[in-house]
């Protein structure tokens, strides 16, 4: 018990003071999920939505197949993106096995589906109205997009943050892919399985508070706004 | 204004309406009036071209209909307010200030026709509420000034006097006699025959999405048992016993001329008797007197005023109604 009491004290004084280490490991991890979330979103929302929104054939089968991915194992994943990004793989040329970059194409891989899944249930969500609305008010096509997003804009959001997490969040593709290379493509969770192995438990600790602490904060985001969607639906 | 040929709409392989003719003159007051289900709302998205028709023309000031754009350029002249009409989760001034913003009006002059259509709606208190605060009489008014504000140059409005409160139905009527005064071409939807021979020029019946030259009073939709001669069949919270060799699906009118007041319950051959209440008197002014009581669901009586005085009835009082199977009409 003291052991792990004393590896949460150094792990608190590390995060206090500031230790470089751990901060650049942070901003690194903080800048790979922000440009993943970025990705996935910017792929993943549209793609909920027509899915959400349109009737077209084999609609039914696209939504089998986002909720499959869903549940894609993560280190399935990172080989998969690790074979395509290998020197001998189809993308290899382009060099960017072990680079914070290939963690960013692994993550989206990962983050799309969410995406796409909760945008879809989040705009089946809407009530049918919104879309008749609009257009007798006289909105064309793409301006009844916008108003059916902006009245699924709390779970829209709430799909961000999901994605967010989900990126922050993954070891097992990040590792492949990332090759967890020290001030490179070290990111907080690799670097948590890095220093456990190493037995620096008071490293491992100081990462994971500041991981805790920030999906500590996006989950309080993500309650602030489902709780204003409530707020604002009563 | 619009004038509807041969318009068709099917859905789930089911003709839901069927009008060989229908125009709405420029400047005038158009009631479709029918019982529940006869296809007024389904008629009413053709006409603010929401929907697009099985089959059928269109034609809006003289030009016709036919494409995608074509419906999105008549959209920006027409409006429908629906009979539960939605308003979008953001405020009240919000709601009203999208249709202006998309048609790029100077901002203000979307301040001034926000302010003014909210105040003759009795709404302008609510202007900074949350839309989706509000409660049904209230959204149905903000609905309305929605709608107003945008100055169509023709209205379509699905049930507008069935409020959910008294005083919602009072300033939506007013609303309406207003436009209806003022010269816009306006189209709305009544299950009421009196609201709507109130403020229409024409009346319009609606019957299965057919029009139909019968008077929908005391319409309903019911389901013939298999057999011959007198059966009893469910009309609306009634039952009824009718006489007919029809089976399946139809509706069954119960004619307000035929039908027999009384004080008291009596012995007579009359099948059906049903007791009530009077919930409203009308004089239509050709010697007839309309009652309207309430027997679990509204029925329309017409009897003349002698007969109102020598019963000594007035709103409120207790009343029987007979009605002969005989009488009950099936179509």
């Amino acid at each position: 018990m003291d052991f792990i009491a004393d590896g949460f004290r150094r792990g608190a004084q590390l995060v206090a003071t500031g230790d470089a280490e751990v901060f650049g490991i942070a901003l690194l991890s903080f800048r790979v999920a922000v440009v993943a979330t970025i990705l996935s979103c910017f792929i993943g929302i549209p793609v909920g939505f027509v899915v959400g929104t349109t009737r077209f054939w084999g609609r039914r089968a696209a939504i089998t197949a986002l909720n499959t991915m869903l549940a894609f194992p993560t280190v399935v994943v990172g080989l998969l993106v690790w074979g395509l990004l290998a020197r001998g793989g189809p993308l290899g040329g382009m060099g960017l096995l072990y680079t914070w970059w290939a963690i960013v194409i692994a993550e989206v891989v990962l983050a799309v589906p969410i995406a796409a899944a909760l945008t879809a249930a989040a705009v089946q969500g809407i009530d049918p109205r919104v879309r008749r609305t609009a257009m007798t008010l006289g909105a064309g096509p793409w301006r009844v997009h916008w108003t059916v997003a902006r009245e699924a804009r709390y779970a829209l959001g709430a799909a961000v943050v999901v994605a967010f997490g989900r990126v922050l969040a993954e070891v097992g593709a990040a590792m492949i892919v990332g090759g967890n290379i020290r001030h490179h493509t070290r990111t907080l969770t690799t670097a948590v399985a890095l220093a456990t192995s190493q037995g620096d438990f008071a490293l491992a600790m100081a990462v994971g508070l500041v991981l805790i602490s920030i999906a500590l904060t996006v989950n309080v985001l993500l309650q602030m706004l489902q709780a204003r969607g409530d707020a604002a639906g009563a | 204004m619009l004038q509807a040929r041969n318009l068709t709409q099917r859905r789930a392989g089911r003709s839901v309406i069927d009008i060989a003719e229908l125009d709405l003159p420029p400047g005038t007051g158009t009631a479709i009036v029918g019982p529940n289900g006869s296809g007024k709302s389904t008629l009413l998205r053709l006409l603010a071209f929401v929907d697009t028709p099985t089959g059928g023309s269109l034609t809006f000031e003289g030009r016709p209909i036919r494409t995608r754009a074509d419906r999105k350029t008549a959209r920006r002249a027409v409006t429908l307010v629906e009979q539960h009409p939605l308003l979008f989760d953001v405020t009240v001034q919000a709601n009203l200030r999208y249709p202006l913003a998309l048609r790029r009006l100077d901002p203000s002059e979307i301040d001034r026709r926000i302010a003014a259509s909210l105040e003759a709606l009795g709404a302008a208190h609510l202007r900074h509420r949350p839309a989706r605060a509000l409660s049904g009489g209230e959204t149905q008014r903000v609905a309305l000034a929605r709608a107003l504000a945008l100055q169509p140059r023709l209205l379509l409005l699905d049930e507008p006097l069935s409020a959910a409160d008294r005083s919602a139905t009072a300033l939506l009527a007013a609303a309406l006699g207003q436009l209806l005064a003022e010269g816009t071409t306006v189209c709305f939807t009544s299950h009421q025959l009196e609201d709507a021979y109130r403020w229409a020029d024409r009346v319009v019946a609606l019957t299965d999405g057919r029009i139909t030259g019968v008077t929908p009073e005391n319409l309903f939709r019911t389901d013939l048992p298999a057999g011959y001669g007198s059966k009893t069949v469910r009309a609306g919270p009634l039952e009824l016993i009718v006489v007919t060799d029809l089976t399946g699906p139809a509706t069954v009118l119960i004619p307000p001329d035929d039908i027999v007041v009384s004080t008291q319950r009596f012995e007579s051959s009359a099948r059906n008797q049903f007791a009530g209440k009077i919930i409203r008197l009308a004089d239509d002014g050709h010697g007839r007197v309309s009652l309207t009581v309430d027997v679990g669901t509204d029925l329309i009586v017409r009897i003349t005023p002698a007969a109102l005085a020598d019963l000594g009835l007035g709103l409120g009082s207790e009343v029987m109604l007979s009605v002969k199977a005989m009488a009950v009409q099936v179509i």
